[in-house]
């Protein structure tokens, strides 16, 4: 049974429409990822899920009621902001039996929850502490121990990592998720990291100005990305844009600038038609001789970036157009240096082809 | 359901407590036009006496109130900047002192002024004269009104544009000066071209509540007037020769004047951004002119605007204290000049005339008028704040708390005598019921600022959001995050209206009846020319005061 | 020209010390970062240099001139802000134009200047548009634009994408770098992101409390870290403690006890020292590929995009990463199963072990 489900959900505020008739049935015991760029409307349907925002239109229900109208107390459904909001005049004990208080809970059972929560998150011996004396970490996870002390059952997190350093983020990535599993919770986690969104999620919700782009297993939306918006959020790539010029049964060949031919193994778009070509970039390689059965370019090394463990280099075609590869430490491939003439080979069936956008291809990879 | 009806009761509350008094006044003026009309303009006695007289102590007033604030904003403004974004010892107790006038019960200080500059025991005795230094009636140059006078209202309205300008000046994120400084910017030309643009509508606001404060004030000006009028004090004089209509035609007045200046100004600073963005042409020579003459004055002579803002917060505020406590020791016993008992302290409180017991007697009033009024408003101004906070007619509360601070409390006095009393609803009779209910309609947005004060920045939407995903009703939520998260604004709000209501003279004097406050004393016992005695009980006031405000520090650095 | 010396600089707020006797020259044309975790005086640092804070002690030269006591507006620099600091009541134009007006440059230079500007750092805003129009992106680079058109050939960049989103945050990352070699600038970069600092720079400093612990190229640095904080602060990697058994010709062999041995090349530590050993995922593979094996067995899998992290359990209880690229197409194990783990000799860094005890020294809070 789904456990949360959204129904035509449309939130508007003013003249800017925040959602457009969203749908969405989550799973109980799932982790779901909502992810987007700033503005996408990620947080705001958080809200409406908590019950701090009513949307407009359209239906919620959770564990199989319906909640429109229905307070946020009375919910089950716990919400973690961004700087975790732990209430700055209690200690972690008092931050913790917050839920089990209101509800009004015998002492004994208070007591209890409330040491087992802190144990379990590794707080016990800092029960005494006020939430400005913690680190950003321990904050994290004494809001955590309130949600779960307070019975919920669904864990909503709006950027749980955001107010963290980007060293720390990548370590509580999956401590956070173990936790969240051990529990059996549902957390659905608001995002704009995609990377963190592909590494902690069992499903991903790719939101675009109010609108649902796209959902899947993350390696789904990785390997089989329905647009050049979702290409291009989730893991980047190299986009080539041209025009069929032929199509067999094996695959089909595109014109790109300057006359250079690319070979894909998709067939979904006739002779004649302007397209867009997506590449990881990396799927592209490089090397001194042409690789058989692959499209290979002839290019210039024009810079070489060091990139998390993997090498980026930045490569100028014959056309004038760049093309990024990226090569992860360790896999013993040569190495170039900037003014190196290389070739770039990328293989057909690596290649996405996507019409192309009506709106201009800027438009749809442009993030600035 | 129950939160709606908590709204409800509160707004009637407020309306009625609050909002009525401060509108009456107008009312009055056009339901009873015919009465005004005769008085004002057709008495077949005087003629239109009344109005001349009317017309020449608006005029006095705006002359002072406009030279006041000029001089306030000259030096108000760089001692804003001062304070908002250098740190240095003594601070704090800078701070204070700045505010110190805001606290102290004007009637008190306008004495304190007063022995300093125009008696012998002030500074003219210091400097070995026989007489004090300036004369009561001793006109300042170019503005044309009395030097006293102008001193006084310095002092009291300086803290409005120096807390102001300095609130708003912190607000504004210092990286804006580092950016323009490391874009190759003075720190003249930075102030120019950022600081001071970014920070207008708090200098304007600032200026307008001095501008107000100044325009209404009336305990410390009734003392230090000598000869001439001002608007406020006509008011109290006519009311207290029964002369209502005239009294009600000045007194909305001064009601509709404070409107508008607040409301263009309220609305120029909620606009926002873009409103304050001065451009000039200037021609390039001039400009650059400017800018060798800023780096100049940037290099050698910075310390101006350092010195010169503590100068005259040296000698408006701290000397005429000094002067007073230091004359109080002098006439202890006997006039030190003369050497008579009769003019000592001793004497004139114990002795026939008995000043001590009608000191304790006005304490008893004063402290339990500021008791019940401060409690009474702060139980309005809590739930007040959170409607303010929360609906979408908060900012026109917001807006219209700003009446009651800035009309003159003469006016305000006036008005709740004739909307409660006898020509009125007729339900309280002048004494100390009235005296409350008057205190009450100031105290409440005192309390109120100091409340939103503290709720805003302090994130309690987001923890009550919180608290309510965690199972908690929105009552519990309001009980158990926001109360104690706003604990110390309604504690500051309260010693804030509590020290407000100790010192009020111009209103009190109207709806006081038979029921003295202490401050009210002072203005009597000058009038009956018990020196001693005035300086004594000044003393008192002050002392109280200070003490207040000292618990406050306490509070707010904790 | 704007070559930047700091000796001996020392800044201290009570009882701590931002900055401990600091010694950086940061060479001309040179893109130089700085990293640590939060509280490590980096930031202090960059003000230091640009004179918004004046230090206790030391000298600060900038193109071989002691600026130490010359004020922020005469030290010819350009300072970039993470809060990017756009003037709110100024256009696009306003804040542009803002440093050659207060210097009372002609009009038309300054036109010209802006308008080359504009092109140069590709600022797409309409110049009329007030600053809170635009999104963070547009706005960081018109701030870039602002503080280059003075002209001056030193850039100090505070954490300057750290209030942007990360898709932005990787977009800029490449502009601010072709900005800064386009024309040729000397740049100090301040962030704490590490892989930001590494994909973008010549040359990271790494800091913590205060300190200078080392500085290299990012390939270096990532590569060869000379401690153990860096090797845990530059990137992920894998820390097991053991003991030096047998220095050989070959490199030295260390016990991890369990029976499991490991060679390293590195031959600086002593016979019997207690030591920690490092390696990151990427340079694990599958199988008994090299001389250095260790057996464990698979706890999970996390995939990410084209990357798959594999945990390996030790048998000292010990949990390794191994990461690898889906792209070579290998077996991935499942849950449960046994597997061979190798990392190859060279690959594998030794460390003293730390006196404050490994799990503190790799604590980043």
């Amino acid at each position: 049974m789904s456990i949360v489900k959204l129904v035509n959900v449309t939130k508007r505020f003013g003249g800017i429409t925040a959602l457009r008739g969203i749908s969405l049935s989550i799973e109980d015991g799932e982790y779901v990822c909502i992810l987007g760029p700033t503005g996408a409307g990620k947080t705001t349907l958080l809200r409406i899920i908590a019950g701090l925002v009513e949307p407009d239109e359209g239906e919620i229900y959770i564990e199989g009621r319906r909640v429109n109208g229905v307070p946020p107390e009375r919910r089950n459904a716990v919400y973690m902001f961004q700087n975790f909001a732990l209430f700055p005049h209690m200690t972690v004990w008092e931050n913790v039996s917050f839920g089990p208080m209101v509800k009004e809970w015998s002492s004994e059972k208070i007591e209890n929850v409330t040491s087992e929560t802190l144990e379990m998150v590794r707080l016990g011996e800092r029960r005494d502490a006020y939430p400005s004396e913690l680190s950003g970490g321990m904050q994290q996870r004494v809001a955590l121990a309130r949600g779960i002390a307070a019975g919920a059952r669904i864990l909503l997190l709006d950027e749980p990592f955001g107010a963290l350093d980007a060293r720390l983020r990548v370590n509580l990535r999956t401590q956070l998720r173990s936790l969240v599993k051990d529990q059996g919770l549902t957390a659905i986690h608001v995002t704009h990291d995609q990377e963190e969104a592909l590494m902690v999620a069992d499903r991903i919700v790719i939101l675009r100005e109010g609108r649902i782009e796209q959902t899947g297993l993350p390696q789904d939306i990785y390997n089989h990305p329905k647009s050049i918006f979702v290409m291009s959020f989730v893991g980047g790539a190299n986009f080539l844009d041209g025009v069929v010029s032929r199509v067999t049964g094996s695959g089909s060949t595109i014109e790109i600038r300057g006359g250079l031919r690319i070979r894909v193994s998709d067939t979904s778009n006739g002779a004649g038609e302007r397209v867009v070509v997506g590449v990881r970039r990396e799927d592209v390689s490089l090397g001194k001789s042409r690789k058989r059965g692959f499209n290979n370019l002839v290019g210039e090394v024009l810079d070489v970036m060091f990139v998390g463990g993997s090498i980026e280099y930045v490569v100028r075609l014959e056309n004038d157009m760049t093309m990024l590869s990226r090569i992860l430490l360790g896999e013993g491939s040569m190495a170039f240096k900037e003014g190196d003439m290389v070739i770039v080979s990328f293989h057909p069936s690596e290649c996405h082809v996507f019409q192309y956008p009506e709106r201009g291809l800027l438009k749809e990879i442009e993030a600035i | 359901m129950s939160s709606r009806l908590v709204v409800s009761c509160t707004l009637v509350t407020f309306i009625i407590f609050v909002m009525l008094p401060t509108f009456y006044l107008i009312s009055y003026v056009f339901l009873r036009w015919d009465e005004v009309w005769y008085e004002v303009f057709a008495n077949p006695i005087i003629g239109d006496e009344n109005w001349r007289q009317i017309i020449k102590a608006l005029i006095f007033s705006f002359r002072l109130s406009l030279s006041t604030v000029a001089f306030d904003l000259i030096f108000g403004v760089p001692l804003a900047y001062v304070l908002a974004r250098k740190r240095f010892p003594g601070k704090g107790l800078l701070e204070d002192l700045v505010t110190l006038p805001l606290v102290i019960p004007t009637s008190g200080f306008g004495f304190a002024t007063l022995v300093t500059w125009t008696t012998v025991a002030g500074l003219g005795g210091l400097l070995g004269m026989r007489s004090g230094l300036i004369s009561l009636n001793a006109v300042a140059p170019f503005i044309n009104v009395p030097f006293i006078l102008f001193i006084v209202h310095v002092a009291l309205t300086f803290p409005y544009v120096v807390r102001t300008v300095e609130t708003k000046i912190q607000s504004i994120d210092m990286t804006y000066e580092i950016a323009s400084r490391t874009l190759g910017a003075y720190s003249l030309t930075t102030f120019r071209n950022i600081l001071f643009p970014l920070a207008l509508p708090g200098i304007f606001s600032g200026a307008v509540l001095a501008f107000a404060r100044s325009l209404g004030e009336t305990g410390a000006t009734m003392i230090v007037s000598g000869v001439s009028t001002t608007a406020s004090i006509a008011i109290v004089r006519w009311a207290s020769e029964f002369k209502i209509p005239t009294a009600a035609f000045m007194g909305s007045l001064l009601v509709f004047i404070a409107w508008v200046i607040i409301l263009p100004a309220e609305i120029y600073v909620s606009r926002g951004r873009r409103a304050h963005s001065l451009s000039f042409s200037v021609p390039m020579n001039l400009t650059r002119r400017i800018i060798r003459f800023e780096r100049f004055l940037s290099r050698k002579l910075f310390f101006i605007k350092d010195i010169v803002p503590l100068v005259i917060v040296a000698v408006a505020v701290v000397i005429p204290i000094a002067v007073v406590l230091n004359s109080v020791i002098l006439y202890w016993s006997a006039d030190p000049y003369t050497g008579k008992i009769e003019g000592g302290v001793v004497h004139q409180l114990f002795g026939p005339s008995n000043y001590f017991s009608h000191l304790l007697k006005a304490t008893l009033t004063s402290i339990i008028v500021a008791l019940v009024s401060t409690y009474i408003a702060t139980c309005i101004a809590i739930p007040i704040s959170f409607i303010i906070e929360r609906r979408w007619y908060g900012r026109i509360i917001r807006t219209m708390l700003k009446v009651p601070l800035i009309i003159p409390t003469s006016s305000l006095g006036l008005s709740v005598l004739l909307l409660w009393g006898s020509s009125g609803l007729n339900l309280v009779s002048s004494g100390i019921w009235m005296i409350i209910l008057t205190h009450i309609v100031f105290s409440v947005p005192v309390v109120v600022e100091s409340i939103i004060a503290s709720y805003e920045g302090s994130g309690i939407q987001m923890y009550e959001e919180s608290a309510r995903t965690l199972g908690a009703t929105a009552y519990n939520a309001i009980e158990a995050v926001s109360l104690p998260l706003i604990k110390g604004g309604v504690f500051t709000g309260f010693i804030l209206s509590f020290t407000r209501s100790l010192g009020e003279t111009g209103a009190t004097f109207i709806v006081m009846g038979r029921d003295l406050t202490i401050p009210v004393l002072v203005v009597n016992m000058v009038e009956a020319l018990a020196i001693p005695a005035a300086l004594f009980t000044s003393t008192y006031l002050i002392a109280l005061s200070l003490v207040m405000l000292a618990i406050v520090r306490v509070f707010t650095q904790r | 020209m704007p070559e930047v010396k700091l000796v001996n600089v020392t800044k201290r707020y009570g009882r701590i010390i931002a900055n401990d006797h600091i010694n950086l020259t940061i060479k001309d044309k040179e893109y130089i970062s700085v990293i640590g975790p939060s509280g490590c005086g980096k930031t202090t640092l960059i003000k230091c240099i640009a004179g918004i804070i004046e230090p206790d002690e030391g000298e600060i030269y900038i193109g071989g001139r002691l600026v130490n006591n010359v004020p922020i507006e005469d030290r010819g620099i350009g300072y970039v802000f993470q809060n990017i600091a756009l003037f709110p009541h100024m256009t696009v134009w306003g804040n542009i134009t803002y440093g050659p007006r207060v210097r009372g440059f002609p009009p038309e230079e300054t036109e010209a200047i802006a308008r080359e500007m504009i092109e140069m750092i590709k600022v797409t805003a309409r110049v009329d548009a007030y600053p809170d129009e635009l999104s963070g992106g547009t706005q960081q680079k018109t701030a870039v634009a602002r503080a280059l058109m003075t002209r001056s050939r030193l850039l100090l960049l505070d954490e300057p994408l750290g209030a942007l989103d990360l898709k932005v945050r990787a977009a800029l990352r490449y502009e601010l770098r072709r900005i800064v070699k386009d024309l040729g600038l000397t740049a100090l970069h301040v962030t704490h992101d590490q892989e930001e600092a590494m994909s973008i720079s010549d040359r990271v400093v790494v800091m913590r409390r205060g300190r200078i612990i080392e500085s290299g190229r990012p390939i270096e640095l990532y590569m060869r870290p000379k401690k153990l904080f860096t090797a845990n602060f530059v990137g992920e990697a894998n820390f097991l403690v053991g003991e030096v058994k047998l220095i050989t010709g070959e490199g030295s062999i260390i016990d991890l006890g369990d029976g499991m041995k490991i060679l390293s090349r590195d031959r600086s530590r002593e016979m019997g020292e207690r030591v920690v050993v490092a390696f990151r995922p990427e340079f694990a593979s599958l199988g008994r590929t090299c001389e250095n094996a260790l057996a464990g067995k698979m706890t999970s899998i996390i995939y990410s995009g084209d990357l798959v992290r594999l945990h390996v359990e030790l048998p000292n209880g010990d949990v390794i990463v191994v990461k690898r690229s889906l792209r070579l197409y290998e077996p991935i194990p499942r849950a449960g199963d046994e597997v061979t783990v190798s990392v190859p000799p060279e690959n594998i860094l030794v460390y003293p072990y730390p006196e404050r005890g490994l799990h503190r020294e790799l604590s980043l809070e």
